[in-house]
């Protein structure tokens, strides 16, 4: 039987988000006859999205186009998936697990009386049935699961996959689907978007030092800068410290923040939670952590298990000469 | 107002079980177990809200063994009540279950305005839950919440977004789940809330008294099946130095990186 696949199509800064693109590549690898289909709400719809889906393999395209669809706010965006839904009676229903993603795809398995695949980072498709993994427990464990259901419903971990770098997909077929509103599908207000403001572009660094919760205070990012500075390197940090204002937000690495791939990435009193890790592809990773069971050790290809407070300034010595 | 927090316990993470064990829970103690991380952040967020409204909180607890310990210390942070909500057949790594059991809960309670809860499970990363309850009860959400404010009679609700920030606005009867952000950081235990929570009579609800059996929240029932769990191999070898002199560490360190030909800098 030919499999039917509709992805939520989400814009992040006026294109297509780069974890969707990701899942279309990883689908059409793992399952080449999946057809897929792609939804796209908004208030306006750009002809650029469509043709970029469709380069990445979306072979049609169902648009809602409504100004109560301007920004993502759950009830009218479940309201739309839902009529697209009933409308292509797909096999599965796909998101990147970006914040509305993870709001999206659940409220949709409520609707149709089943439960969903979080996080995964792998899909496989066994004599018709698909079979999703998600890492767990500080990835240390994978988990195989699967939905008893017609419709099977999943978000993806953002960073599992690669998108396509040259991708040869067609124009697809653009379908309008009509949705109308009404109050009640706007008792949550849209109020603004603060943008974080990115002065400093994390993605060329060559070297990072970084540094997590552990880094205890503003003063403390000091020593960080330092070693950085040495190094040639720029500073990062996770959403924690940025959060409190130790350091500013175009600092911020991960999921909600920059993504970065160094060669060198010093990572200093830093859990090694999957939000901030996805956002990093480095060729050296370098943790310090007094937490001797702290996740990133997993991640980390040289490490010291020890204060930062007391490494960081005898390494600053060291690489001073 | 009425705020009704759920939270869940979770194996404490210093806890040493390798992969898998740490799923089986013949290898667990009842003390191995601690409050979800998030989950106190949810009981701050409620407590935040009870000094400025003076609402009453509940704590609920339906997830993990014997949850009695996890409730006394959401009294001893500053809830007023909780309500212990246990029974065998509850089938718990369905997020759709959790929510048919919280669903279950509130009709019981209720009275209630606003439920928060942890963003996610720190052991399995399992996120669903809360926006499957509002789904359910047909109430608005924000998920991920940063920081709560009180506009009149609505909350303005900051939550993560990529790449920045979102502010919305929503009713006071909703369901919220809080980051580990600045304003949901847990405060600290009291004498007071200590001395509350020896004395406070905790309830205990089995699936019988909110109305539900195990055809409905038992394993057989849930819709997503686990299929296996199994060890994930890190291929990569690394060099971890846990001993030594931070000194004698850092010596150690950098005549590995030169060994390796890694050079540090640019």
């Amino acid at each position: 039987m030919k499999m039917k696949a509709l992805i939520f199509l989400q814009i992040r800064e006026d294109l297509v988000e780069e974890n969707t693109l990701g899942i279309l590549n990883k689908l059409i690898e793992t399952n080449p006859s999946i057809e897929i289909h792609g939804a796209l709400l908004r208030d306006q719809i750009k002809s650029e999205w469509v043709e970029e889906a469709g380069k990445h393999g979306v072979k049609k395209i169902h648009t809602v186009k409504a100004s109560e669809l301007e920004v993502y706010l759950s009830i009218p965006y479940v309201k739309s998936m839902l009529e697209i839904i009933k409308d292509i009676e797909p096999n599965l229903v796909i998101a990147a697990g970006t914040v509305y993603g993870e709001d999206l795809i659940p409220r949709l398995a409520v609707q149709h009386g089943v439960s969903c695949a979080e996080r995964i980072t792998d899909i496989t498709f066994d004599s018709g049935e698909i079979i999703f993994h998600s890492p767990v427990r500080d990835d240390q464990v994978m988990k195989a699961t699967k939905i008893v259901g017609p419709i099977k419903f999943a978000t993806t971990r953002t960073g599992a996959f690669f998108v396509n770098e040259n991708p040869s997909g067609s124009s697809p077929e653009v379908t309008e689907v009509s949705v109308t509103f009404d109050e009640d599908d706007m008792v949550v207000k849209h109020i603004e978007i603060k943008k974080a403001e990115r002065t400093v572009n994390l993605k060329d660094a060559k070297v990072i030092v970084a540094g997590g919760r552990g880094v205890g205070g503003k003063e403390n990012f000091q020593i960080i800068k330092e070693i950085a500075k040495l190094l040639d390197g720029e500073i990062g940090a996770t959403r924690a410290c940025t959060d409190v204002h130790w350091i500013e937000e175009t600092y911020e690495i991960g999921q909600t923040g920059q993504s970065v791939s160094p060669d060198l990435y010093i990572g200093a009193g830093i859990s090694g939670a999957p939000q901030h890790m996805s956002g990093i592809k480095a060729k050296t990773l370098i943790a310090i952590n007094t937490d001797e069971g702290a996740p990133i050790f997993n991640y980390a290809d040289y490490g010291i298990v020890g204060d930062m407070h007391l490494i960081l300034p005898i390494l600053k010595k060291k690489l001073e000469g | 107002m009425k705020i009704v927090v759920f939270i869940s316990q979770i194996v404490n993470p210093q806890v040493k079980l390798q992969g898998v064990d740490y799923f089986d829970s013949s290898r667990v103690n009842e003390d191995d177990l601690i409050i979800n991380p998030y989950g106190k952040n949810a009981i701050e967020g409620a407590l935040k809200l009870k000094e400025i409204l003076g609402a009453d909180v509940t704590a609920v607890c339906s997830k993990g063994l014997k949850p009695n310990k996890a409730l006394r210390e959401a009294i001893a942070m500053g809830c007023d009540n909780a309500i212990e909500v246990a029974d065998e057949t509850f089938y718990t790594e369905d997020p759709l279950i959790l929510a048919k059991i919280y669903t279950n809960i509130l009709e019981k309670i209720e009275e209630f305005d606003l439920v928060l809860l942890g963003v996610e499970e720190q052991s399995t990363s399992s996120y669903a839950t809360a926006a499957m309850l509002a789904e359910k009860l047909n109430l608005p959400s924000v998920l991920y919440a940063e920081e709560i404010e009180i506009q009149g009679d609505k909350l303005r609700v900051g939550h993560v977004l990529e790449g920045g920030r979102k502010i919305v606005e929503m009713p006071m009867k909703g369901i919220i789940s809080c980051s580990d952000s600045q304003f949901f950081i847990p405060r600290y235990t009291t004498m007071k809330g200590i001395l509350n929570a020896k004395r406070a009579e905790i309830p205990i609800w089995n699936a019988a008294d909110i109305g539900v059996s195990a055809s409905v929240v038992g394993e057989e029932a849930a819709s997503l099946k686990q299929i296996s769990l199994s060890n994930i191999v890190i291929e990569k070898e690394s060099f971890i130095i846990k001993e030594g002199e931070p000194e004698e560490q850092v010596d150690k360190l950098l005549a590995k990186l030169k060994e390796d030909g890694v050079k540090l800098g640019v």
